[in-house]
Order: structure tokens, then sequence, then C-alpha cells
């Protein structure tokens, strides 16, 4: 148990249409089980989410909960059940009557929402800390974020950003952090915007606010921390009061596998709409529509060459740029 | 008369917070389970081998709410019914309308009588309080844990504040006074040693052999901003095995976001941080080990003024036997007459 001791359990090559799979022991009452390699492929979340349905439809013995990531999931179990070995054998057994990556289909909620950008709760929540926290932060230039993220992806202007935000609808990875938070990532290839996160990272951050960090977008359910790059805000995605209908059986708006769209508006609307939800006179609409990952797979395929070339361009500009 | 028609007299028997002192609140064992994929991390009693033992002590079934006190400082009253209480964690004076009462050891307050705990000079930093019937607060999503980040569970979702009211359960009229067999009291000291499994992103694919060694042999210094959500240690240079983080962002420690266990020590860029109860449940760093079951008790009595920490390598069997050792010491065989 020294030197060249691991935490890996098992390791299993990709085959029949299956990613390669990482099981790795976390603690003595979890193994976290990992997909692929790690790199921004969308089709290894999608791979997690139909392995986390097939968990829930075949209950396997000392099974607790699991809880998805973007490439990987938290499978807890209880140790008086089963050991980490035996739970690896049975949950990969599960996965290996899924059918091929590229023929799941994933039920899907697409859902418009409004988005203002460059507010002032978020401009405010960067220059408190500029103003507490770090003076001198490269990602603050101007008390704002979206100067930074203009800069590091080698965007044209603030309009180019925002266009490319508003261009791709956004795919909820998995939710975490904190209750509610939706990990969205563009399922467009042409519009991956990333960004450094936070350091360190800032205690006060509104809610509703949107924010980038990695290739990763998020709306803050509550007024928390955090170390995303903030650059708008939308409405609110968590009521434990369930003053509005979206959140009387469940405070949380959104779930795995929800697509996001955003529509741009103006602040002043924004804080009306938000009232309008708060008062239940705001209704949020939801679209049943399945996600078709070899359709997916095709649009990556068509948009390769746009994507590849953004992307250099991307890179360099990031090279260029200053971290926090 | 019910318990119902008593409340709308405001006869209710329960206590009354006279002192929260730097943070009480409502908590319980296990906590808030089956909402990790939702982003809630269970909360719950920091320590919750002394919020059990206070149970047992007070006629309690084990997973009965009681209130977690942060350091000492903390007072409050029984109000309308004689109650059993027992108070046990940190060593801190505590009395009873002045009499003495000691840790790990209950005795019945007459109604309307004050306990009171001073603040603790250590060592341990968190007292539990349990009184005969348990605190009834409506659970939330299954538990009476309170989780301030979220504003719900426990008592409005929040820590307790001068003058709140709790409602107790039905009592059971648990003997006292009795005491915890001063043979099986858990060692409490300033230097801890805690069990821990490497992993999940530990050598050779994240660190370092040399990484996972400092790891296991230093002690740690527990930093002054830790709280139920974090401990923060002191910040270590390692040697990390790749040059980047890659896709996930410019440092080593960076991944993709994955989901978190709770007790995993994460590393943020520096600085090692264990995951407490009200952790975050997902994020981009690396998690060089994972507090056992059996260990995570000690994260509610670390003293972030300086503590230090040193973590021992179990293995996933080990674990399982430091478990089962933990919930056998968790019973009346542990308890004597006082």
């Amino acid at each position: 148990m020294s030197i060249g001791a691991t935490a890996i359990i098992e390791r299993h090559e990709a085959e029949r249409g299956h990613p390669a799979v990482t099981y790795r022991h976390a603690g003595d009452r979890a193994v976290l089980v990992e997909f692929g390699e790690m790199e921004f492929d969308l089709t290894l979340n999608f791979f997690v989410l139909a392995f986390d349905t097939a968990l829930r439809d075949h209950p396997v013995d000392g099974l607790v909960e699991t809880a998805p990531g973007f490439r990987s999931m938290l499978a807890t179990y209880d140790p008086r059940e089963t050991s980490a070995h035996d739970l690896v054998d049975d949950i990969a057994r599960v996965q290996a009557a899924l059918p091929e990556e590229r023929d799941i289909e994933i039920p899907s909620r697409l859902i418009r929402l409004p988005i203002a950008f460059d507010d002032s709760q978020t401009r405010a929540a960067v220059e408190r800390y500029v103003h507490t926290i770090r003076a001198d932060a490269p990602n603050c230039d101007g008390n704002n974020n979206i100067d930074y993220i203009v800069r590091y992806n080698g965007f044209a202007d603030r309009e180019a950003f925002f266009d490319a935000v508003l261009a791709t609808e956004h795919w909820t990875g998995f939710i975490g952090f904190f209750p509610g938070l939706p990990f969205m990532f563009p399922l467009d290839p042409r519009y991956v915007p990333i960004v450094p996160k936070y350091n360190p990272t800032r205690t006060w951050t509104p809610e509703g606010a949107v924010a980038l960090g990695g290739p990763c977008q998020a709306i803050y359910p509550v007024e928390s921390a955090g170390g995303y790059q903030l650059y708008g805000r939308s409405l609110p995605v968590y009521d434990l009061q369930g003053r509005n209908a979206a959140f009387r059986d469940n405070p949380l708006l959104l779930r795995p596998g929800d697509r996001v769209r955003f529509h741009r508006v103006e602040e002043q609307e924004l804080l009306a709409l938000f009232d309008d939800v708060r008062a239940d006179r705001y209704v949020y609409e939801f679209d049943d529509q399945p996600l078709d990952v070899g359709a997916y797979r095709e649009s990556l395929e068509r948009h390769r060459d746009e994507a590849e070339q953004w992307r250099r361009s991307r890179d360099e500009a990031a090279a260029r740029t200053p971290l926090p | 008369m019910t318990e119902a028609a008593r409340a709308t007299r405001g006869q209710q028997p329960g206590i009354e917070i006279v002192e929260p002192g730097l943070q009480a609140t409502v908590q319980e064992h296990p906590g808030r389970t089956g909402m990790l994929g939702q982003g809630f991390f269970p909360s719950g009693a920091m320590d919750s081998l002394a919020m059990r033992a206070a149970n047992i002590l007070a006629g309690n079934a084990q997973n009965a709410a009681g209130i977690e006190v942060t350091l000492g400082n903390f007072a409050m009253r029984v109000v309308h019914r004689d109650s059993v209480v027992a108070v046990c964690g940190a060593d801190a004076e505590v009395t009873v309308d002045g009499e003495p009462l000691p840790t790990w050891q209950s005795r019945r307050m007459p109604a309307g009588s004050e306990l009171r705990i001073a603040i603790s000079t250590g060592p341990g930093f968190r007292l539990y309080v349990a009184v005969g019937g348990g605190i009834d607060v409506p659970p939330v999503f299954g538990s009476r844990a309170t989780y301030t980040m979220g504003a719900l569970g426990g008592y409005e979702g929040r820590p307790l504040a001068k003058g709140d009211r709790l409602a107790l359960g039905p009592d059971g009229g648990g003997p006292s006074p009795r005491r915890w067999r001063p043979d099986v009291r858990p060692d409490y000291a300033r230097e801890w040693e805690i069990e821990a499994m490497r992993g999940p992103q530990a050598a050779p694919d994240f660190l370092t052999d040399g990484d996972m060694e400092t790891f296991f042999t230093r002690a740690w210094a527990v930093d002054r901003n830790s709280d139920r959500t974090g401990v923060r240690l002191a910040s270590q240079r390692f040697e990390f095995a790749r040059s980047s983080g890659g896709v996930a962002g410019g440092h080593p420690s960076n991944i993709l976001d994955n989901p978190y266990p709770v007790g995993g020590v994460n590393i943020n860029g520096d600085m090692p941080v264990i995951l407490g109860p009200d952790g975050p449940t997902a994020g981009g760093f690396i998690v060089a080990a994972t507090i056992v079951q059996a260990g995570l008790w000690k994260l509610g009595q670390l003293r972030p003024i300086g503590d230090r920490v040193r973590f021992r390598e179990v293995s996933a069997e080990e674990a399982v036997e430091l478990d089962a050792q933990l919930d056998a010491l968790l019973s009346e065989n542990s308890l004597e007459d006082a």
C-alpha cells in the first residue's frame, strides 16, 4: 500500500460501441465510474445519462444512489450489502446490456430562457470581488468578466460572444455543486467558448447569474460563492417555496438531459420577468424532444472543419491571455 | 391534550434557545441521503459519533435530531416538560442551572431549567446536545438536518438564534443519569490521525508516488477558514503527474467537472480541502484521497486553530472492519450508571 499503489479497481477497454471505462475507489462507500478519456466529448455524457437511467431501471444489490458528472458517475453503495468489486461486476453487467453508444436516444426537454447580458447585478458581483478579494485579477479588468471571455476566446467583440451564446442549445450534462445548478454544454461544436475559473473564488454571486467556467455554462440557483466568469442573468432555476407552478413538484427546474436555448432581453424586462416568476404569472415552457445521439454525431461531422478552425483561433487567443 | 392542541396554546414541550454561540444548527445522522444527483450533500452532524452517542444517552434513536454547537458559548432552556439531556463532543464546562454536568453523561432537566455550555478550550471543536424525544422539526427531502446554504431543513433552514422555540418529539423516558464508559470514549487530540483511502484521482495518473507519500506522512495544519462545507489544510506544492489540466483548465489539479464523495480531499490548486457534510457535490478538481466512513466523525472535531491532521492509509476491507467496530461501540453496552 505505498509505492505503486493505485485507486483504480478495474479498467475495461472500449468495445462493442461502448467507451472505455475506469472504476476508481472513492472511499469505502463509493466507486467513481469514468468513461473514455479526459476530453470535451459530449457523447460521453450521453452515455453516462443512459447508464444512469439503466441503473435506475435495473436495481443492483447494495447500490444506494448515483450522481452523474460530465464523463463519470459516483455510485454510492452500502458496504454491508456489497463490496466495491461485486458492485463493479454488477453494474458492468447493466452497462453491457446498453445499446451501442450511437444508437442511444435520450429523453430531453427543450426550454427557452431569457438572458440579459452584462446586467447590473453580475457587474456588482465582479466589482465587489475587485474591492474585497483581488484587485489585480486579469479576468476582472474593467470590473467585468465579459471582456476577459472575449479576449481569451479571440471573439471580435462582445456582441460576437453574445451571438455564440444565443446560437446554440445548451445541454444539461448533470446537476451539482449546489442544489439545482445545471452544468450545461453547447451542443453546436462551432460555439464552444472556454475560460479559466476565478483564482481565488468569489464569495457572492446573484441568483440567476449565468456564467462560464472551462467549457461549462452555469445558472446559479441561489446566492452563493462561485468561480465561473459572469456574463449575464436569467430566471430562477430553484425555488424551495414553490412560488411558481414550475417548482411545485420539485424545487429544481432543470434535470440532466434538458436543453436550454437563451433569448436576449434587456435587463428591465428580465427583472419584470423575475417578478412574474415569483408571482406565478410566468410560465416556463418545456418541449419534449428526445436527443438522437446518431444525429448529434452527424452534426459534429458536418461542422467539423468550421469547428476546428474556430478552435485553433480560440487556442491562439488563449495562449496570449494571462491566467487569473 | 394532543401535542398539536398544546402547541396552539403555546404549551408544547420544547426548548428555547437562550444563546446560540458561534453557530448552532439542528442536525441528525445520516442526513439527507439519495439527493447527490440533484446537488445536495447529506448535511447532518459533522461529528456523527458524538451525535449518536448523545442520543443513546438521552434514550433516543440514534437518528434523532439534536443540536450541533460550534465551540460553545451556548445556552438553552427546556420548557413545559422535564427532559433528559446529554452533551457529547469537545471538552467544555457544561452546567444545568449552575450545577456541573460532565460531557458524555445524561441527566434529567426540570422544566424551566437552563443548560449552559462554556467556550470549549479543546481538544475538539463541536458539541452535540441530545434531548429526550429529539428535536421535532419537519423533515425536508427525508431529513431534519439543517443545510444553511440551501436554506432548508432544521429550524427554518437557518442557524439557531436567541429566542427560537423548538418542539420536542414524544419522550421515551430513558433512565438517567448514565455516562459513556471512559474506556470506550473516543480519543480527542490536537494532532489527529484520520483513516483514508487513496483516490479516486491519485497516483499514478494524477499525482506522483512522491505526492502520495507526502500526503500520507505530512502533518497538515488545519486552516482557520474551515467550516461545515470544508476543512481547509495548509497549502502544498504537489509535483502532479500531468503538466496541465488540458481541456479542463490550466492547472494540473483541474479535471472535467465530476461528482465528489463526502470526505474527499479535494486539491484546489495548491490547497487541499476536505469536503464536509455541507460541501459541493461536484467540481473540477482532483480528489487525492477519501476519508472512510469510520473516520469521518473526526472532521467535526478539528479545531481550526492549531490542530494538525495526519492521514493513515487503509484498505477497503479495513475500512469496513473499522465501520463495524464503530457501530458496535454505539450501543447501550457503552453506557454505565453515573
